[in-house]
């Protein structure tokens, strides 16, 4: 493969972390830069396409027992029970599409872009249709608006429910439970 | 009497917009619905008859919305959510110990590779090392979980085919590897014995002999399985060449596991990016070229014999590791023993703020995939620091696997139709979450 | 023994001949013979005691504890001793639902439907800790309990429950309603 990251369409950053490569794209290019991944880098298929919602992140720290194999690290604060806080992400939306190379050594990696409430994203139905059911997943749990998606209807709930339940101002709902708190 | 070659239909409506590449069977523009043009639907006889979420065939809650000229299906496309649990959203609010007992409720049948995967995002996170033992032991209940999967699948399709006496067959072993889970976990299923980092309990006696028992009668149940389907001349006409799934168009609609191997892609991720201690195993992976109904029996049913294989060996490592540790000695993150509880003060200390409060996974996301028994089932966590996930979303094999549903429903009878969409093994848990 | 036989309703060719001795059959039998060697009984007794033994159910399984249902099918918790192992894919032709497994909101219709569809008398069965209570989801989308859509006779609790527990609590309809109890559409209706 003679190409890399740093030619595809839109390409905004690359990042290692637990063994697994993360590329950001930018939002508006991520069809191209999908198109790109399959055709130049061989990346036939597209495993999963998440979106995650990170409204509140990094509202109130986090402290305490950090669980980590080395143990208590001088050198890590968060294994100390300091006061930490996770670093601010771009926008409130990350939409990461997992792909898998076919080749001898399972290639994998993450594409990821970012966009706010409303924003809409292009949709890679037209790249792998097996991304058809994954965006609507996500438009029906998370509200994106997937733009060129031939049939974006909602999937997992009913299609006259009102809201996104899988965003982090929808309530977790059911029954209150008494003497128990949120949990 | 011959089997009859694979039954040739003519498309009779063109194909509406562009087809992904050229060659494609997937339909278009919107690739899980097989649609009837508008121009055609209102003058030919088109029936439109629903599979609704209650019918005889035991995949659960699918509806399948089908347009049918006399037999032929020409219009297809699955309704479903019937089963949506929120998953995702409640494990949101539960601390990671607690969440363990949710993803095997997630895929219902193949349980263990759901809490495998889940397991596994965690301690990727954590980078927590897992003794020896756990591993092999979590190999060897994967591996009879995928057994037991694939007795269930073949257990239903072939009594929805007609071949009734199959389903007792197929469940008097099942009931035999529902034993070892009872003897081993104390539950026949969800026995949430995988925990982060480790097992929750010991291996208990007498479980060694009882599963070589197992081990040693499968492959005979699995001759005698062979012995009533495979020379049926009925079962043979009711699966070749139905449901066919070219290559391509199964890795183009993300499909995995069996369903791809029957279609003649050679890819198995314990083999290629192996997880727990597959690379120490030999085993066999089955590819079939053909991609139908009768392939994907096949693939399912060699699967059963090379699960068996690698649970022998398992079993032979495992009755050498007697008395080693099952789960990982970083009390921060595991339980400590409960003769502990009574003499130590710093072990009570972790217990309760494990127990309450919850131990804090660093921030990062990570995703997990292991080859459970419908294909490449896998974890997306992203943690924020906290004793509960941020994010936790399930890749779900079912759920890719139905989307193929319209694709290898062409040229279909109705009759067919229900071979395909058993032969897909689509579990409703797994698709709905 | 014609006087017995009228304390119960029975009228014998006696009252219209009382001079008649025993006949072939009564001398064969022994007059006290004939009494153990019949079966008397009421016809609502006997219509129940045939009810009970071929109550067929709906296949109505929903997820992890529909799988713990066919295991009752299965040859060794086998239900055909019972009668039961007919499972009617038609609502019209069951009488018996087993609500094996969790509602979902968007599942909760055809539920209705299906126990709209049943005919009388009917019985359900919520299965599980989810159809019992909603069981470890307590969320936006599952159904805490489907005695809120639907009267319920027997809850049979566990996660899933494991089959003899399943044939307990059919069992125990099955007694109910042999002593008479009728069906819980007839002393309840939903929860709210």
């Amino acid at each position: 493969m003679s190409a890399s990251w740093e030619d595809a369409p839109g390409f905004v950053s690359i990042r290692e972390a637990h063994g697994e490569t993360t590329v950001t794209i930018e939002t508006e290019r991520i069809r191209d830069a999908c198109l790109f991944a399959r055709d130049e880098l061989g990346f036939e298929m597209c495993v999963d396409l998440v979106a995650t919602d990170y409204l509140g992140w990094g509202a109130q720290g986090v402290s305490g027992y950090i669980g980590t194999a080395g143990g208590r690290d001088l050198h890590s604060p968060m294994t100390q029970g300091l006061q930490t806080l996770p670093e601010a992400k771009p926008k409130r939306f990350s939409i990461s599409y997992h792909l898998l190379a076919l080749r001898q050594e399972a290639l994998r990696v993450r594409l990821q872009c970012w966009a706010d409430d409303g924003e809409p994203v292009p949709s890679v139905v037209s790249v792998w249709p097996t991304c058809d059911w994954h965006e609507r997943e996500q438009y029906d749990l998370m509200g994106i608006a997937f733009e060129g998606h031939p049939n974006l209807s909602r999937i997992l709930l009913e299609d006259d429910w009102a809201g996104h339940p899988l965003r982090k101002d929808y309530p977790i709902g059911g029954e209150p439970v008494r003497f128990s708190d949120a949990e | 009497m011959t089997i009859s070659p694979e039954r040739p239909r003519a498309r009779r409506w063109p194909i509406v917009g562009e087809p992904v590449y050229e060659g494609s069977r997937i339909p278009h523009p919107i690739p899980t619905v097989l649609a009837v043009p508008d121009d055609v639907s209102d003058s030919e006889d088109i029936f439109r008859i629903n599979f609704g979420p209650n019918h005889p065939s035991t995949h659960g809650v699918l509806r399948l919305i089908v347009d049918l000229d006399g037999e032929e299906v020409v219009g297809l496309s699955a309704v479903i959510g019937y089963l949506h649990t929120g998953f995702e959203k409640t494990m949101e609010t539960k601390t990671y110990w607690k969440c363990v007992t949710y993803p095997e409720r997630i895929d219902y049948v193949a349980y263990q590779a759901n809490e495998l995967v889940f397991v596994l995002a965690v301690e990727k996170l954590l980078a927590l090392e897992v003794p020896e033992k756990a591993t092999w032991m979590r190999m060897l209940l994967c591996e009879l979980n995928r057994i037991h999967s694939h007795l269930v699948y073949l257990g239903t399709s072939a009594l929805e085919l007609g071949a009734i006496s199959m389903f007792w067959y197929c469940f008097r072993e099942r009931e035999q590897i529902l034993d070892l889970f009872e003897l081993v976990a104390g539950q026949r299923m969800h026995t949430r014995y995988f925990q982060v980092g480790g097992l929750a309990e010991d291996i208990p006696e007498g479980f060694y002999p009882e599963c070589r028992k197992f081990v040693e009668w499968m492959p005979q149940a699995l001759d005698d399985y062979l012995a009533i389907l495979d020379r049926n001349q009925i079962w043979l006409e009711r699966t070749k060449g139905v449901g066919l799934l070219s290559a391509r168009d199964a890795i183009a609609l993300g499909q995995t596991g069996p369903n791809l191997r029957a279609s003649g892609v050679d890819w198995d991720l314990r083999r290629e990016q192996p997880y727990l201690a597959y690379e120490q195993v030999d085993f066999r992976v089955p590819v079939y070229p053909d991609g139908d109904v009768y392939a994907r029996y096949r693939v399912r049913m060699d699967e059963m014999a090379e699960s068996t294989r690698i649970a022998r060996q398992c079993l032979d490592r495992l009755e050498r590791m007697e008395g080693r540790p099952w789960i990982a000695d970083d009390r921060k993150v595991v339980l400590p023993p409960r003769e502990e509880l009574h003499t130590s003060m710093e072990s009570l200390i972790h217990h309760f703020k494990i127990v309450t409060e919850g131990f804090r996974v660093p921030e990062g996301e990570v995703y997990v995939a292991v080859e459970s028994p419908r294909g490449e089932s896998g974890c997306y966590l992203v943690s924020d620091g906290g004793p509960k996930p941020w994010r936790v979303h399930f890749r779900a094999p079912s759920f890719v696997a139905l989307e193929a549903t319209p694709t290898c429903a062409q040229n279909c009878l109705v009759a067919d139709l229900i071979a395909v969409v058993g032969s897909l093994d689509a579990v409703m848990g797994d698709t709905d979450r | 023994m014609a006087a017995r036989l009228r304390d119960y309703g029975l009228q014998s060719e006696r009252l219209l001949w009382p001079t008649k001795g025993p006949s072939r059959f009564e001398e064969e039998m022994g007059v006290d013979e004939l009494e153990r060697a019949l079966g008397l009984t009421t016809l609502e007794k006997a219509v129940r005691w045939a009810q009970t033994k071929s109550m067929w159910p709906d296949t109505f399984g929903l997820a992890c504890c529909a799988i713990e249902m066919m295991s009752i099918v299965s040859a060794r918790y086998d239900i055909a001793r019972f009668g039961m192992e007919a499972f009617r894919s038609s609502p019209r032709q069951a009488d018996l639902l087993i609500v094996s497994g969790r509602v979902a909101h968007k599942m909760a219709a055809p539920l209705r439907q299906i126990y709209d569809q049943m005919v009388e008398p009917k019985w359900v069965i919520a299965m599980g800790a989810c159809a019992s209570s909603g069981g470890m989801f307590n969320n936006y989308t599952i159904l805490q309990g489907v005695d809120r859509i639907v009267p319920v006779d027997i809850y049979v609790p566990f996660c899933p429950p494991r089959p003899e527990a399943l044939m307990e609590g059919i069992l125990r309809i099955h007694e109910a309603h042999l002593a008479g109890i009728p069906p819980a559409y007839e002393r309840r209706s939903v929860a709210t």
